[in-house]
């Protein structure tokens, strides 16, 4: 602050001024760890001992045989099939009978909306208690003459992924609504008029106006929830830890507890490095439909 | 009309459905223990706080909940002035190389927490910060910054550059103009991020997991899992915990509604 104004030094550091402080912390705590998990992914270390050796594509060639890998790869995508198909296809539903009331439409929409906000540690607190034998769920099912449905939704495999989804997508089709809503604000008005004047209902002016209008839309919602849910790790540690057996198990918990829990850190980094691959991926697709978007 | 009130109907039982959850929790908490054999839809007939008073005290909820204030508040405060000096670089400043620098922060939006988490927990061992508040926030401020970043640049770009020339004409320095020209206009985004990154930092589990095992440094997310993998069977303390972690943010979220929607669509990526 004691340099002239005008000289070229003063010019030359203020851009590093403004910058250092976010760089700094950038580099070392964002770059650097994903510089390292690629690295690390070559190697054997354990993640203590000072002995590390480069295995080349060893870890890899694990992965490939692997059936747990393999396991909790299809089971990723599983979980995010089913909550794709809930954002996307419910959330888009959700929103367009919103667009359509003025009255409560608020209250409404806070309802809906509200539940993104909540942790997932404890949304998963909520639902492991709800999902439990004697829980709410099993007990309203009782309620409603539904009690032959009623079953361990946690404990039992062929439903655990599936019930784990489903409390995921209540905690973030939220986010969808929202975006679908502001994509909805942008149809022209006039097209609905048309559709009425040409005679065609609700359903009708749904599948021919808002639909093909909502398409680019759709397409960031999709890849957004795609996203999203491969990166999940809360939920499903705080309920199941992937159980019971494996029939839970997802990429990240996986990749935890061979990293983090049994001192398997390479094989962990290399887990982490097909994480960062895949979510890589589809983020730049989300980033290449926003930016046509914005066009 | 008739169609209009069905719609209203519909959604009105769609909003009671999404917000149950949260209701039954709220009862559970509030109810003594002999009226859990009750349906859990009833209403607690017998209102009681002393499960949120166990929890508080006994259950180390309050050291808790300070720690993670501590925590979320110095993040949202050290993020906004970080990631506004760097946008502010990045629109009104003339330097080579600006191109790569927005490809760096560009490349932050696409790596997933998840998957660098093991050599991250490294690095913050090998420096130390285990165990610290302090090894937390860095990790969260680099994990988040790019987003903001990207927030306050859109929102720069709107400023019109005859403002910034006209204070550069009359001697201001940059940081100057930063501060007394630039951020007074960007409230919104100061308060975008504020919000968002607090929301964040009070959330997530996954970094506070790792980084701080000893009891005395964790958050409210640990220290619900923890509760929850000792204390199974307190469903009544468990539901107190849970509520006690959802409340400052739905209190947020219920005042600052338009923010938050507006937030959490442009930072959706992270």
């Amino acid at each position: 602050m004691f340099l002239d104004p005008e000289s070229k030094l003063y010019k030359q550091l203020t851009p590093v001024f403004f910058l250092l402080p976010a760089i700094a912390i950038y580099m070392v705590f964002a770059i650097y760890p994903t510089i390292s998990v690629i690295e690390y992914s070559f190697t054997d270390w354990n993640g203590i001992s000072p002995e590390r050796n480069y295995i080349g594509l060893a870890n890899y060639e694990r992965l490939f045989s692997d059936r747990i890998f393999w396991e909790a790869f299809r089971n990723t995508f599983v979980w995010s099939g089913v909550i794709i198909v809930i954002n996307v296809g419910i959330g888009l539903v959700l929103a367009a009978m919103l667009a359509r009331v003025w009255r409560a439409r608020l209250i409404i929409q806070t309802a809906i909306v509200l539940p993104v906000v909540i942790s997932p540690m404890a949304v998963a607190t909520i639902w492991r208690w709800m999902y439990q034998p004697t829980g709410v769920v099993n007990q309203v099912l009782e309620a409603i003459g539904l009690g032959g449905f009623a079953t361990p939704w946690l404990g039992s495999p062929d439903v655990v992924l599936y019930a784990l989804a489903f409390a995921h997508s209540w905690s973030t089709i939220g986010l969808s609504v929202i975006i679908f809503l502001a994509g909805l604000q942008a149809v022209d008005e006039d097209l609905y008029e048309a559709a009425r004047v040409d005679g065609a209902n609700a359903l009708q002016s749904f599948r021919f106006v808002t639909l093909p209008a909502l398409r680019p839309v759709t397409a960031v919602v999709f890849i957004l929830t795609l996203t999203q849910s491969f990166k999940v790790f809360d939920i499903v540690w705080a309920t199941t830890q992937g159980g019971p057996i494996r029939f839970s198990e997802i990429l990240s918990t996986y990749m935890y507890k061979r990293g983090a829990l049994e001192n398997e850190y390479g094989y962990g980094a290399a887990i982490g490095v097909s994480l960062l691959v895949i979510v890589s991926l589809a983020t730049l697709i989300y980033m290449q439909i926003q930016n046509r978007e914005e066009r | 009309m008739v169609a209009r009130y069905a719609l209203i109907f519909v959604l009105g039982i769609i909003a009671i459905l999404m917000v149950s959850p949260l209701i039954l929790t709220v009862f559970t908490s509030l109810k003594p223990t002999t009226e859990l054999v009750n349906p859990a839809w009833y209403p607690p007939l017998d209102v009681t706080i002393d499960h949120y008073i166990r929890v508080w005290t006994e259950g180390g909820f309050n050291r808790y909940f300070f720690n993670t204030l501590l925590i979320s508040i110095v993040d949202a405060a050290v993020m906004i002035v970080i990631a506004s000096m760097a946008a502010y670089a990045l629109v009104f400043l003339k330097f080579r190389g600006k191109i790569w620098i927005q490809i760096l922060f560009l490349i932050g939006l696409m790596i997933p927490v998840t998957a660098i988490i093991l050599p991250l927990y490294s690095i913050i061992r090998s420096i130390g910060l285990v165990n610290t508040h302090l090894g937390v926030i860095l990790a969260d401020l680099a994990l988040a910054v790019s987003v903001f970043v990207f927030m306050f640049t859109s929102y720069f770009v709107g400023i019109p550059k005859a403002l910034h020339e006209a204070a550069r004409i009359d001697g201001a320095t940059e940081f100057q103009i930063y501060r007394r020209v630039v951020m007074p206009i960007a409230v919104p985004a100061v308060v975008t991020t504020a919000l968002l990154e607090f929301l964040w930092s009070w959330n997530d589990l996954l970094l506070r997991l790792l980084l701080l095992p000893r009891d005395e440094m964790r958050t409210l997310s640990v220290g619900l899992l923890n509760f929850q993998g000792t204390m199974t069977r307190d469903v009544t303390g468990l539901s107190a915990g849970t509520i006690i972690m959802a409340v400052p943010v739905v209190v947020l979220f219920l005042f600052f509604q338009r923010h938050f929607v507006r937030g959490m669509t442009q930072g959706a990526v992270k």
